[in-house]
């Protein structure tokens, strides 16, 4: 989300922002229909070039954000090869019990949950929030108290972040002393998550009070900016679809596993 | 019903987006202590339904369970969770779990016991998920129990116990007095 | 009658009485009204209900025989960090303009068109709230309570959290708006707003009216009052320390502290920079300077908080947080960030276990005493009033025998009689020897209590000016160094 990341708009972000959050929507329902490992690889890479080359940030932070990504294939994939069912067994050592049908399933599972992490990247790195939820009004008629109220609330973050270092400093000073395994936990939630969410949820008050008093309610009105609809959402959909064939063409005609449906 | 105002939405979302970047910050916890795939690390899954319950809790309104759960949920994705947008839905479904909770009980009681069931509540409703998602019923079935137990035992501790206790700590900073509704006896004072 | 309440009764969720009891008051057309009364009387709330935000949007129990509030009303608050919800300028202006339905196209010059009434002038207005200070935030916060053509202005403490720049900049740009403006004011710096109000409403701390007239009667007449309830009014500080034979003379004291080459870093780059500077016992030097000089800054790297290079010492080198806490105590800029514990008792308390100390339960007592919490010991530090809150915070910090008083703007935002509490209650730690610094915005301390000047200009010590206490009006500096 950018808040004060520096970066290039791209034609990405001018995608229309209701209909690439349901667009994506049912990319990921789809994705749960394709059961062929062989494809799923495939399509991770739909979604990787754009991460890669289109959405405007600088490399680095793209490199950093997919970190967790990595970690997330493992450990994905990981408990379903190491102990799922399958009759064909690879290894066996202890309980773990690796068998040919739980590894592809394993290797599937990782790869759609990458899947799923890059478009989700992709959304947040190309999407400015305010132009979501105006368009969120606009074509998916969500009320506005909740889009206004969302936009309120993504204001308090950076705040709370400061608070967060005053309060820290301030520990600091008064030379608290941190405790051992369990305590310490309930110790960090009394010291740092009560006062800042208390702090908070006071300061969420007041703009709410500020907003009314604005007078913002649920009469007609009118919007400062119009969320439409343009040629790049079709190039965009047109991409998808090249994609997926792609995928599906190189999946069936040259496969790089064996098993072609991790279901059995 | 009470319907809900406009304060009460924009704290319920406060309180979710604060609990959506924890949600983000958890994911590469939760991947840390999975590798070994024996579901120990399921019991910390509960981290991932207590904006919820903290919400209700502290709001004691109808659909503030959902609503904070989606938005943490939604925060979460728009911060880049490595989860996409399967969180949304997942959001939903366990926002869904812990609002019937206190439904069931009328929206009358905030106590531990019911915030306990609440927090089940998500938990199975994410293992409802699970089950519509992916392949978890292929696993070896004590290696499926075992995610079922760490999972519900996660949601009770977490999102059921801890929530309260945290919603109890709030109480005591006198937030409290700002966001809920006045007593009948409040306004029967005014005429004396 | 524009505005107006007959027989007001209000009641707080969980409050043991009621807040107003059958008050009545009216507001005619084109009247600049003034509320004045001690902290915690109910100005903000009544300013609520007559603009009718209670019990619209803040559903607080109230009774009235009549309630009349304008078609429109705009309202200014306090916190210029919590009045906006989008995060641009251009964006927050057209949010007013979104909910008037005002048509898009006609959006961008009309937001053009208040922002140049408050003399906000961006060449593009798409700039980002969070770049402003706090001064411009609200004179934002007053273009785009003008952009719904309000018929009555209601402002609550709008300059409460600004400096003295951004207090005279907001005022000027309220005097501006047209003259026949119906306006209801609360304010606490009441030297830039006497001028301007027709009538003050003068309150008691339990809300009942006690007086209603022009400025000049009711300062005149009501001082008394005005005194009792701890309320400013021109002249206070005269009085103060006529009253109390004030401030005694400075007499210098040993050297106590020694800073050369202090740097303290945020990231990498340096905040704040102090090339040498040598204090001593019994000294009160106030640091002055611009919202983001650094001054902050500078007492958290006394405090080893930040990141520092150089040397500084206070009988002995600080160089770790633990050495500096043993040598300075310190008080933050918001109270509320240093309590740690669920009562004041223990928060008091706390500080003195650490020290592993016998008589806890008798130095406590003392305490409480001292700093006048005995009624709220039990209750949680958030639910004290601001000055007590304040108070407590100073107590915190002074748990063991450290020679140095660190405060970062203790004074802010408190009623007469708190600040007085607090400056004496200073005063008398001085004259026992402490040194006192303490980071102010406000003229008056430095010139009634300082006994040196240290500005801070863009990171930098720049200025070291030694301060005479007399007694006459006019101080002046003797000797200016670096
Ligand atoms: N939400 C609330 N719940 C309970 N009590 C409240 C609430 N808001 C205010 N009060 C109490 O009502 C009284 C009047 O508050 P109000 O904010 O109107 O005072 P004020 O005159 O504006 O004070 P200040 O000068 O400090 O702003 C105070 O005693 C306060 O503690
Ligand atoms: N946490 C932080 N991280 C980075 N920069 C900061 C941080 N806090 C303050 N700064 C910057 O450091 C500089 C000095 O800030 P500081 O808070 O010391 O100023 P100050 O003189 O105390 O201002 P004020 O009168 O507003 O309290 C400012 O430019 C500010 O933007
Ligand atoms: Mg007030
Ligand atoms: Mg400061």
């Amino acid at each position: 989300m950018q808040w004060t990341l520096q970066y290039e708009e791209t034609w990405l972000h001018r995608l229309n922002p209701a209909f690439k959050l349901v667009f994506f929507l049912s990319l990921f329902l789809t994705l749960l229909f394709v059961h062929n490992p062989n494809v799923m690889s495939n399509l991770t890479f739909v979604p990787f070039i754009l991460v890669l080359f289109a959405t405007g940030h600088r490399r680095i932070v793209i490199a950093l954000l997919l970190i967790p990504f990595l970690l997330l294939f493992f450990s994905s994939a990981s408990s379903m090869m190491f102990f799922g069912q399958g009759s064909t067994t690879w290894w066996r050592w202890g309980i773990v019990h690796i068998t040919e049908e739980s590894f592809f399933r394993g290797l599937h599972i990782g790869f759609r949950a990458l899947n799923f992490a890059l478009l989700g990247l992709l959304f947040a790195l190309t999407t400015r929030p305010v132009f979501l939820f105006y368009s969120l009004i606009q074509q998916l008629k969500v009320p506005p108290r909740f889009a206004y109220s969302f936009m309120a609330a993504v204001r308090i973050l950076p705040v709370m972040v400061e608070e967060f270092q005053q309060l820290r400093a301030a520990l600091l000073i008064r030379g608290v002393k941190k405790k051992k395994g369990l305590r310490r936990v309930t110790q960090s939630i009394m010291l740092y998550a009560v006062p800042l969410l208390s702090q908070s949820i006071r300061r969420a008050h007041r703009i709410a009070v500020a907003m009314e008093a604005k007078q913002f309610n649920n009469k007609e009105r009118t919007y400062y900016y119009k969320q439409t609809f343009s040629k790049v959402d079709i190039y965009f959909v047109l991409y998808i679809i090249a994609g997926f064939c792609l995928s599906y063409w190189i999946g069936y005609t040259f496969p790089y596993f064996e098993i072609t449906d991790v279901r059995n | 019903m009470k319907r809900l105002k406009l304060s009460d939405i924009l704290i319920t979302i406060v309180i979710a987006l604060v609990f959506g970047i924890i949600y983000k910050l958890w994911g590469p916890v939760y991947a840390i202590l999975k590798p070994f795939g024996l579901h120990v690390g399921d019991v910390i899954y509960g981290m991932w339904f207590i904006a919820g319950t903290v919400a209700i809790l502290l709001l004691r309104k109808p659909g503030v369970a959902l609503l904070a759960e989606t938005a943490a949920a939604s925060g979460e994705f728009l911060v880049g969770s490595e989860y996409g947008l399967s969180v949304l839905l997942y959001g939903i479904v366990q926002g869904l779990g812990t609002e019937l909770m206190f439904a069931l009980f009328g929206y009358k009681r905030y106590t531990a016991f019911v915030a306990a069931l609440g927090g089940i509540a998500a938990a199975v409703g994410s293992l409802v998920m699970d089950a519509a998602y992916g392949y978890v019923m292929d696993l070896a079935l004590w290696n499926l129990l075992l995610l079922i137990g760490a999972r519900l035992l996660g949601g009770f501790l977490i999102a059921g116990i801890l929530a309260y206790f945290l919603v109890e700590a709030l109480e005591k900073t006198g937030v409290t007095t700002l966001i809920r509704p006045a007593s009948d006896e409040d306004y029967k004072a005014l005429d004396q | 009658m524009k505005v107006g309440v007959s027989n007001l009764r209000v009641k707080y969720a969980g409050a043991k009485t009621l807040l107003f009891n059958n008050l009545s008051l009216q507001v005619e057309e084109g009247e600049k009204v003034l509320f004045l009364g001690p902290s915690g009387c109910g100005k903000s709330t009544l300013l609520q209900i007559l603009s009718g935000l209670i019990p619209n949007a803040v559903p607080v129990p109230m009774k009235a025989d009549q309630v009349k509030t304008p078609e429109s009303s705009g309202v200014v608050f306090q916190d210029p960090d919590s009045q906006f919800c989008m995060p641009y300028v251009d964006e927050e202006m057209a949010f007013v303009l979104e909910n008037r339905a005002i048509p898009q196209p006609e959006m961008k010059k009309l937001i053009c068109l208040y922002l140049h009434k408050v003399g906000l002038s961006f060449s593009d207005p798409h700039v980002e709230i969070s770049s402003l200070s706090q001064g411009m935030k609200q004179r934002l916060a007053i273009a785009s309570m003008l952009a719904l053509e309000p018929d009555v202005i209601f402002l609550d403490e709008p300059t409460a959290l600004l400096d003295p720049e951004g207090t005279t900049e907001v005022w000027n740009t309220i005097k501006q708006i047209n003259e026949k403006q119906t306006m209801i004011i609360v304010e606490h710096k009441i030297d830039e707003v006497i001028h301007f109000v027709d009538r003050i409403v003068l309150f008691d701390s339990k809300g009942k009216m006690i007086a209603d007239a022009d400025p000049k009667s009711v300062f005149s007449f009501y001082k008394p009052k005005l005194k009792e309830y701890g309320i400013w009014y021109p002249g206070v500080w005269d009085e103060h320390r006529k009253e109390n034979n004030l401030p005694a003379p400075y007499v210098k004291g040993q050297q106590l502290m020694v800073i050369n080459q202090l740097q303290g870093y945020r990231g990498k780059t340096p905040k704040i920079e102090v090339s040498d500077a040598i204090a001593h016992e019994g000294e009160w030097i106030v640091v002055t300077g611009k919202n983001g000089a650094g001054k902050s800054s500078f007492l958290l790297s006394l405090m080893n908080v930040m990141k520092t290079t150089g040397t500084k010492s206070v009988r002995g080198q600080l160089k770790t947080i633990k050495a500096s806490r043993e040598q300075l105590a310190f008080v933050f800029q918001n109270p509320e960030f240093q309590f740690i514990t669920n009562s004041v008792y223990d928060e008091l308390a706390y500080s003195l276990e650490m020290m592993d100390d016998r008589n806890v339960a008798e130095k406590v007592k003392n305490w409480l005493e001292a700093y006048d919490l005995h009624h709220v010991q039990n209750l949680h530090p958030y639910q004290l009033s601001t000055g007590q809150k304040r108070r407590l915070s100073v107590g915190t910090s002074l748990f063991g025998d450290q020679p140095v008083l660190l405060l970062d703007e203790p004074t802010f935002g408190q009623d007469a009689s708190n600040t007085f509490k607090l400056l004496d209650l200073f005063e008398q730690l001085r004259s026992k020897g402490m040194l006192i610094i303490m980071v102010t915005h406000d003229e008056m301390v430095v010139q009634n209590y300082a006994t040196r000047e240290w500005v801070i200009h863009e990171g930098k010590l720049i200025e070291d000016r030694k301060l005479e206490r007399r007694e006459e009006e006019e101080r002046y500096a003797v000797d200016s160094t670096i």
